[in-house]
């Protein structure tokens, strides 16, 4: 279990970044590579346990026994889901500086690039990083607070 | 003259400022904070006397693109509304920096005065009804805070919730009138629109339409419910004398002079637009019955301020039904009153807050004889309370010789029982003489030796309320001159036509002439044996006593409190199933009602396109859901679950809908994981099955099942169809506009960003709960 956890997780990781950045193009987005990324972590905990992510990956002692609060991760998960909805509302105010309605998108395709050859940066990636960053947040905060109990 | 935009949203917006900055000018300042007050309502004052004369809407465009904006009208009946509630805020103010010495939460109390004036400032102008609606209710919220201003006092509370139940609840009867006029201005005025100006412009169309479309009387009773609690007619009068509750300066401004009258302000505005038969019956039944009621109750009150608070209601009740009355006579009644009545309502109660703040008592029977000691007040007081009573010469004699006028033209011209107006009228107005002669009786004859020591009051205290008396001697004198300047402006805006008001003293003998003169003389023989009167008036009101609303009110609010809990048990008791149970049957039951009363149940789906390979996974799906329900063990039942899952998922690859497959996929595997956490923790045995919840829970499945099922059969546009407009828009626009190829994606983040933003806060909230309840429990906290 540990040995396969170890070896998929990376995996899914980098599929769920690689469906954030095609979404607008394939099928893909923010929501759905949200959740990816959660089914890694999740995918860690039945493996090693929940203080793994702390002593493991953080580097960091973990009292055994403290509150689940004391988690550093589920701090960090917390703020990644402030941080996201920041970003979200963020995305939409910048649009009011160009004198355009609240989350109004748009998109710039820039061309004769070195392998690309052509790329396009729609601004609406930004919105779908702030959708991305709450759906993590949000769903590993959940689980990890309520794998705890 | 067209109306200064500038000026009328400064005057309106101003007071909400002064009332932001508030606390920290009384931390600034202290007691001094009321004389700022009192600076904010003079520079109110002196903004919107500049627009006296003028006519007109003006409006503040908000979002242009939906034709939303702020409109203000303003013409001689807002302008006159607007200078009583500043002229009287400001001498409030004056009065509060001295009365409310030694008060505590000043900062608070100062706030909410400034909001209130605002808020009345705001009803007074507004020409769009839902902002009438907000301002409204902000003078109920913040006769709320101030009526409760002593908060560790139960009086205090009980008062302040009753207030707040009457006319907040009440409130919602303005929001039905209003939205049954915005309907009925969408047939009349080509637009549904709350613009109350538009609507004023074109009585005739509107009438029409209410009448036509049945909404005429409905609405009428709407604003009716709601302006006869906000102006304490019967039988919603209760919550004003309990509403004395709060501290003398605040009674004097709200529960005489401003917030109570809005309701006779707006019966006034609404007159022309509702003004007939109904109209007359309704307003002036209401009016003359509470004008009777609150008379007769005044002469038994036992407290300074409980007499007045009847007297108010009383008043309030001759101006509603004068406005009731369709004659020119009843609106020029309506109007002179409402000045003349907040003049010298007003000074009556800031003398009623003297003379508790100096002898130290408010009750009727242990005060006389304090001439010697308040010369000042005493005078006002003489004044004040003999223009209350309608005594020759003062400026209430005049207003009450027009009501008479009204209730003798409207009998007059209707015979028979129309006879009673002018009976009664007269009837309750000997009782007001009656309160009137005994609230002046608390300054004449000898002090009783109870009262030991009278202090002199302030200058503070005393110069609002002579200001006021002065106010009133200046219209006694001279009442056509301020009926030139501002009552003639008041009556053509609440009448149809444009009348001219003439107001003299009788020379000759004259219908109302005569009513006045019984009026005053059965007055005066009844002081003689006011004791006796009082005695009676009491009998009456105890033998009536079940039928007193106070009562009602207190069974009303005990029955919910004994309600509320037996549904919570029902609903919240706490078992996660019984939550689930509620929400999926209320769910059901209100999708399947609507569908019954749109569509039609009888779904219109002609052919469908299932392959072979489709048929199949379905097939599995469904026996999945079957192994589900009959599972011996949770991981088998998780597991058959996850079966039905990715099945699901399958069907929307076939059925090319990629990114739906993909997420279905996705959210499968993370719930099958949480599963696989949790799955050790469940108890493995429930208990026995009992046949009543098992049928019960198979029912509410079937329901449920069949809910989805009909939701799915009517929503699926038909094969052959042309797709939406919608559907060719996102698919013709996904790429030009949004510069993606993926619709589903480009419709989440750019075309309905808003929604996914929304969603992003619900998800983040939800976390947020479940983190807080979990941190709750970890501290011990259960409940």
């Amino acid at each position: 279990m540990k040995t396969t956890a170890r070896i998929v997780v990376p995996i899914i990781l980098v599929l769920a970044i690689s469906l954030l950045l095609q979404g607008h193009n394939l099928p893909g987005g923010g929501f759905i590579a949200g959740v990816l990324t959660t089914v890694a972590f999740a995918l860690i905990y039945v493996a090693q346990g929940l203080d793994y992510l702390d002593s493991g990956v953080l580097g960091q002692e973990v009292e055994s026994g403290a509150g689940v609060f004391e988690h550093r991760s589920v701090t960090a998960f917390r703020q990644t889901f402030m941080v996201g909805l920041a970003v979200a509302v963020a995305s939409g105010f910048a649009a009011l500086l160009f004198d355009e309605p609240f989350l109004t998108q748009t998109f710039v395709i820039v061309e004769h690039l070195p392998l690309y050859h052509e790329l396009e940066f729609a601004s609406a990636l930004a919105f779908d990083v702030g959708v991305y960053m709450v759906v993590v947040g949000v769903l590993l905060t959940i689980l990890s607070v309520v794998g705890a109990e | 003259m067209a109306p200064e935009l500038a000026i009328v949203v400064t005057a309106v917006v101003l007071p909400f400022v002064a009332s932001g900055v508030a606390p920290l000018v009384y931390r600034l300042a202290g007691d001094y904070t009321g004389y700022f007050g009192a600076v904010v309502a003079l520079t109110c004052f002196g903004l919107v006397g500049t627009q006296l004369g003028s006519r007109g809407a003006v409006a503040l465009p908000w979002v242009p693109s939906m034709d939303v904006a702020l409109r203000f009208y303003v013409d001689g009946w807002a302008v006159l509304f607007a200078l009583l509630a500043s002229g009287i805020g400001a001498l409030v103010f004056t009065y509060s920096a001295s009365y409310m010495h030694d008060e505590r939460s000043l900062a608070r109390y100062y706030a909410t005065l400034l909001a209130f004036m605002g808020s009345i400032l705001g009803v007074a102008f507004a020409a769009d009804l839902v902002v009438v609606f907000l301002f409204w209710e902000l003078t109920s919220l913040c006769s709320f805070v101030l009526i409760g201003h002593h908060t560790e006092d139960r009086e205090s509370r009980y008062a302040a919730r009753m207030a707040m139940v009457v006319t907040v609840g009440s409130g919602l009867f303005l929001l039905v009138g209003v939205v049954l006029l915005a309907i009925a201005a969408g047939d009349a005025l080509g637009a549904t629109t709350f613009d109350l100006a538009a609507m004023l412009a074109d009585t005739d169309a509107m009438r029409a339409t209410l009448r036509e479309s049945g909404l005429f009387v409905p609405a009428l009773a709407a604003f009716a419910v709601a302006a006869g609690a906000k102006s304490a007619q019967v039988p919603l009068h209760f919550w004003l004398p309990n509403a004395m509750a709060a501290p003398t300066p605040v009674s004097a401004f709200l529960h005489s002079a401003t917030m109570v009258k809005v309701g006779v302000y707006f019966v006034g505005r609404l007159r022309p637009l509702f003004g007939g038969p109904e109209w007359t019956l309704l307003f002036a039944t209401v009016g003359l019955a509470t004008m009777t009621v609150g008379a007769m109750l005044a002469v038994v009150a036992t407290d300074v301020k409980e007499l007045l608070a009847y007297s108010t209601a009383s008043h309030l009740g001759l101006m509603v039904a004068g406005f009731g009355f369709g004659t020119v006579y009843g609106s020029e009644a309506g109007v002179f009153h409402l000045l003349n009545h907040a003049l010298f309502k007003a000074a009556l109660f800031l003398v009623a807050g003297i003379v508790a703040h100096e002898v130290g008592t408010r009750r009727v029977d242990a005060l006389s004889g304090l001439w010697r000691d308040l010369p000042v007040t005493a005078a006002v007081t003489a004044v004040a309370a003999l223009s209350m009573a309608g005594f020759p010469p003062f400026n209430g004699f005049y207003s009450k010789e027009l009501l008479f006028e009204a209730t003798y033209e409207a009998a007059h011209a209707a015979g028979g029982l129309a006879w009673l107006y002018p009976a009664v009228a007269v009837f309750a107005s000997v009782f007001t003489v009656l309160y009137s002669l005994r609230f002046l009786g608390i300054f004449l004859g000898e002090r009783p030796a109870a009262v030991a020591s009278v202090h002199r009051p302030s200058l503070a205290l005393v110069v609002p309320p002579a200001v006021l008396a002065l106010g009133t001697v200046a219209i006694s004198a001279s009442p056509q001159l301020a009926v030139d300047t501002v009552v003639q402006r008041g009556v053509a805006a609440t009448s149809a036509g444009r009348p001219e008001v003439h107001v003299e003293f009788p020379t000759h003998v004259s219908p109302p002439v005569v009513m006045s003169a019984i009026t005053i003389g059965v007055g005066l023989a009844g002081y003689a044996v006011y004791d006796r009167v009082r005695t009676a008036v009491a009998a009456l009101a105890d033998a009536a006593s079940f039928a007193h609303p106070n009562l009602w009110y207190d069974r009303l609010l005990l029955g919910v409190e004994a309600a509320s809990p037996r549904v919570a048990r029902t609903v919240h008791n706490g078992r996660l199933r019984t939550y689930v149970t509620w929400v999926v049957a209320t769910a059901s039951a209100l999708a399947l009602f609507g569908y019954a009363t749109t569509s039609g149940l009888a779904p219109g789906v002609e052919s469908t396109r299932i392959t072979a390979a489709m048929g199949l996974v379905l097939v599995v799906a469904v026996v999945a859901a079957v192994a589900v329900v009959i599972a011996p063990s949770h991981v088998v039942g998780v597991l058959a679950l996850s079966i039905l899952g990715f099945m699901v998922a399958i069907f929307y690859i076939l059925a090319s809908a990629p990114d739906l497959a993909l997420t279905q996929l996705v959210v499968e595997t993370l719930v099958l994981l949480i599963f696989l956490l949790v799955l050790e923790r469940m108890p493995a045995f429930y208990g026995d099955l009992r046949p009543r919840v098992v049928a019960r829970d198979a029912a509410l499945s079937a329901v449920v099942g069949a809910t989805a099922f009909l939701t799915v059969v009517l929503s699926i546009p038909d094969a052959g169809a042309d797709p939406t407009a919608i559907a060719r828009f996102y698919a013709t626009e996904a790429v030009p506009s949004g510069g993606g190829t993926n619709i589903v994606n480009v419709i989440l983040v750019d075309f309905r960003g808003f929604d996914t933003l929304g969603e992003l806060f619900v998800v983040a909230i939800a976390a947020m709960s479940i983190v807080v309840l979990i941190e709750m429990r970890d501290r011990g906290e259960t409940q």
